[in-house]
């Protein structure tokens, strides 16, 4: 023991398991990768190890960092597990792989809004997507159901009017302008879109003489809302040589609206708490950042106000200053406003256009430069074709699971592992009858099963991995039966050569099983990822871990009997 | 644990009964029940208030119009039932014409915004826009909605009236389902699994993609490893007759072909290549006399086996327990795997290396 402290591999893997730790602890997102990482690093040291105690202790310690995971950041269950709902979003089309990551990326920023940060959102093939929550009450659900389903409604805003809104604008006509196109309106990025006789009339009579105008975009402008900002907030990303007051100015104009759809700004600071601004009615929403004290949030609920709040880099505007010097609002994600093209002089001429395009220059060069400019066009094609979600969905019908079901299932599982353990052990124990082997055999399930539930569960154990951890345990200890076999011939081969003999036949054995599920993991067949997850882990984790490991203290029992004979 | 060689004498004759298995399952294989993942369908799944009869709530669904499948458990949950109801030939056409509208808007949103401008193309958009009427006319009949209803003055509107009534189809669907249930049984909990033509045309060709990359995958390394072709082919041979073996007991037993038999069938090929190769290592690559050779791989070969289909059991007992289909057709389709595989290995694969060992030897 004194001389493995001594020994510099066993410090490094101490060193290693000491950060590990610490970055489960810090980055519990990630403990699932870390742990892997550590499998492999750990791995690597018992596979190229001579020494039997750095084999044993690469277990020991991936065993220990195992249980610290699931000690400081629990495991994570899918809602057959813990009960929930299940709703699938169903596509209208199928998507490519970018697109899918897309629309994943959008559905769950829209859901996290609702404060549903636990929600999982995932690709089920290319025409649909699956949002889990680990909830089943009736409202929330509702709620999630009403927010995916809902098209967004674009608006135009010139100068306080609605010149342009989507439902007249040909969804299949909104397309990148051609590279033709863009040199010849020296542009970088652009996207063309159409309009209806409707659209049009209304684009001419709003944008006469409005040239150079911004043209607010809004993607579900709020009707009814008052805007809370704090002078931080507004500091934000505002030009240096920017007063305030020109800031505020500049808010002002573009979040005015006819027909008494103004959003009024204030200044938290210069709120004074008793006497607060009236709400219209009882429906209109207070417009705050979350880093708002609560004595503010909890004053505007009591004054008749619904408050919802946004994020710091949702609820800080930032401005443009045009060529003209006037500072205008480009963007401001809590009330929906993502860009302010300028109006062409061309527009304003008060007759009725059919053909539109937004177009914009982006600074850079090279691979940047483009990458920016398809970000560009993206955003102004999601944000005019309203509905924000590049195709149109339909919800399917969704799965509730009671809470006390999946308890139930959970328990009856660990039963079904347990048992399955033991049931291992009995045979091990009346095949060997050797208890000296059997022990090891059992106490490595068990240390193999420790880490593999550690890291599925670092990701989301369902039914489906569940079940390949259970196949693990006795797959698992297959390889454990080839060592235990081949040390065991009475033959004139040495200790040695005969654990090579079995490492061969165990090798082979792990490229196969790793070869043949390997094409699941990247099918995208979420339904049964996690069996080919826990498959491939488990003959990973035995091949590098465990069975090192299981050789070793094997060979010294027999070397113990062979001594004692 | 001793048991006799059972390669000495005429070992070729073990091929027997492999071959035999492999025949009947060859004709049962057709009769594999595709589950609602590659057939489409919906599948619900209900946890009962109390006792129920399959027969009658069969009835008493028929009698609403619903033609469904009906299975009714007990499960350590209480009672739970299945009820499967066919793809809906209303949705798969309703599916077709929807992506024939959306092929044609692009075209006809064009014309009708350049004839605004210019007259000279308005026969031609007329005659296109008659097209897509006709299209969203039989959609319409579909929901069972008419075009009088509605005043549709562009192709603006023709296209959201046309996802209306994709939607009112696709929820009428729904709540024929739905409705009937609501009124005939009483549950604590329900689960819809909706899988659209389109999801399982998708999840049909993934699989048959995984399917041939593994196969593909798997083939290749063995070539690789062994560079010699008999005891390739033989233990390729192994897997294959396993996988048969596997795919006739899920026709024998009902066993559907879901997602999870068809990751569990992948895993099998894993596993019996693991023996077949374990049995093919101990031949070709230690000295000695090939028969005992092949009875101590067989030895650990089936240890190993009864291990799998130890734990393979008991996530049969908790399906059997729970009824949670995901378990029931992973654990199925593998403990009869398991079982193929000792007849595929130490009857048709060892048999080959044999003959192959024992000739080359000679």
């Amino acid at each position: 023991m004194i001389d493995l402290l001594k020994d510099s591999r066993f410090l490094v893997m101490t060193v290693f398991f000491l950060i590990v730790v610490a970055g489960i602890y810090f980055y519990a997102t990630f403990s699932g990768l870390l742990l892997i990482l550590s499998l492999l690093i750990f791995g690597s040291f018992c596979l190229f190890s001579k020494d039997k105690r750095i084999k044993l202790a690469g277990l020991g310690f991936l065993v220990l960092l195992a249980l610290a995971n699931v000690g400081l950041n629990g495991l994570k269950y899918g809602i057959d597990f813990q009960g929930g709902t299940r709703i699938p979003v169903v596509l209208e089309k199928p998507v490519s792989a970018d697109a899918m990551s897309e629309l994943i990326d959008i559905v769950k920023k829209r859901v996290s809004v609702l404060g549903l940060t636990e929600a999982k959102v995932r690709a089920v093939g290319d025409t649909q997507i699956n949002v889990e929550v680990p909830s089943s009450d009736e409202q929330t659900i509702k709620f999630i159901e009403d927010t995916l389903s809902h098209q967004g409604v674009y608006w135009g805003v010139v100068d306080g009017r609605v010149a342009i809104s989507g439902e007249d604008i040909y969804s299949t006509s909104i397309t990148p302008l051609s590279s033709q196109q863009l040199s010849q309106s020296n542009a970088d990025w652009g996207v063309t879109f159409s309009v209806n006789r409707h659209g049009a009339e209304q684009f001419a009579a709003v944008g006469k003489n409005k040239a150079d105008y911004p043209v607010y975009m809004y993607l579900d402008r709020p009707t009814n809302a008052v805007l809370f900002l704090s002078k931080a907030d507004i500091r934000a990303s505002l030009p240096e040589d920017s007063s305030e007051k020109e800031a505020l100015r500049s808010l002002a104009d573009a979040l005015e609206l006819d027909s008494n759809r103004n959003i009024l700004v204030f200044i938290t600071e210069d709120l004074n708490l008793s006497s607060l601004p009236k709400p219209k009615d009882n429906a209109t929403r207070a417009i705050i950042s979350n880093e708002t004290a609560d004595s503010v949030k909890s004053a505007l609920r009591n004054s008749g106000y619904v408050v919802t709040e946004y994020s710091k880099s949702e609820i800080s505007p930032s401005f443009n200053r045009t060529r003209s010097e006037v500072l205008t609002v480009a963007k401001l994600e809590a009330v929906g406003l993502l860009s302010s093209p300028l109006l062409s002089p061309g527009l304003a001429t008060g007759v009725p256009n059919y053909g539109f395009s937004v177009t914009g220059s982006v600074p850079g060069t090279g691979a940047q430069k483009t990458a920016e400019a398809t970000a560009n066009v993206k955003k102004i094609e999601s944000i005019l074709k309203g509905g924000s979600l590049p195709v149109q969905i339909s919800l399917g019908s969704r799965t509730t699971l009671p809470a006390s079901f999946g308890q139930e299932f959970l328990r009856l599982s660990l039963i079904g592992v347990a048992a399955s353990i033991v049931a291992i052990s009995l045979l091990i124990g009346l095949r060997y009858r050797n208890l000296r082997a059997t022990i090891p055999i059992v106490l490595i399930s068990i240390s193999e099963l420790i880490i593999l539930i550690s890291i599925l569960g670092s990701f989301t154990i369902d039914l489906a991995a569940m079940a390949g951890i259970i196949a693990a345990i006795g797959v698992g200890v297959d390889a454990q039966i080839v060592i235990t076999d081949e040390l065991l011939k009475r033959t004139d081969e040495n200790t040695e050569e005969k654990v090579e003999h079995a490492f061969d036949i165990i090798k082979t054995n792990v490229i196969v099983a790793t070869l043949s599920m390997i094409p699941l993991l990247f099918s995208g067949l979420v339904e049964i990822i996690g069996f080919a997850i826990s498959t491939i882990l488990g003959s990973l984790l035995g091949y590098m871990l465990s069975r090192p490991a299981y050789a070793s203290i094997v060979e010294m029992v027999i070397k113990s009997r062979d001594d004692t004979q | 644990m001793d048991f006799p060689n059972i390669f000495k004498g005429n070992y070729k004759l073990l091929a027997i009964p492999p071959l035999v298995l492999i025949l009947i399952s060859i004709y049962f294989i057709p009769q594999i029940k595709m589950g609602v993942d590659f057939q489409g369908g919906t599948l619900v799944t209900l946890n009962l208030k109390g006792a129920a009869d399959a027969e009658k709530l069969k009835s008493d669904l028929a009698g609403e119009g619903l033609v469904a499948g009906v299975r009714v458990y007990q499960t350590t949950t209480g009672y739970k039932a299945e009820i499967e109801v066919p793809q809906s030939q209303k949705l798969v056409e309703a599916d077709s014409l929807k992506s024939e509208f959306n092929n044609m808007l692009p075209d006809v949103s064009l014309l009708e915004v350049v004839s605004m401008q210019n007259s000279s193309q308005m026969n031609e958009y007329l005659a296109k826009r008659a097209d897509l009427e006709a299209v969203s006319n039989k959609m319409f009949a579909l929901a069972g909605v008419s075009r009088k209803d509605f005043n549709i003055t562009g192709v603006i509107e023709e296209q959201k009236l046309f996802s209306n009534a994709y939607l009112k189809i696709y929820s009428d669907y729904q709540s024929s389902i739905s409705k009937p249930i609501e009124k005939h049984i009483s549950y604590s909990s329900i689960s819809v699994q909706t899988v659209s033509p389109l999801l399982s045309s998708q999840f049909i060709s993934k699989a048959i993609n995984v399917v041939i990359f593994s196969a593909v995958l798997s083939t290749v390394f063995v070539f690789l490893f062994f560079r010699t072709l008999v005891p390739s082919l033989a233990v390729l041979t192994g897997a294959v007759s396993d996988v048969l073996i596997a795919m006739g007991a899920m026709g024998i037993f009902g066993i559907p072909f879901t997602l999870p038999s068809f990751a569990a069938l992948l895993m099998l090929i894993g596993f019996s290549l693991d023996t077949d190769i374990l049995l093919a290592m101990r031949l070709l690559r230690r000295k000695g006399d090939p028969r005992e050779l092949a009875h101590g791989a067989m030895k650990t070969g089936l240890t190993m086996s009864v291990t799998a289909m130890v734990a393979f059991g008991a996530l049969f007992l908790l399906a059997v327990l729970t009824r949670i289909p995901t378990y029931y057709e992973i654990s199925a389709v593998a403990l009869a795997g398991l079982v193929g595989d000792m007849f595929a290995t130490w009857g048709i694969n060892a048999v080959m290396l044999l003959w192959h060992v024992e000739r080359v030897r000679a």
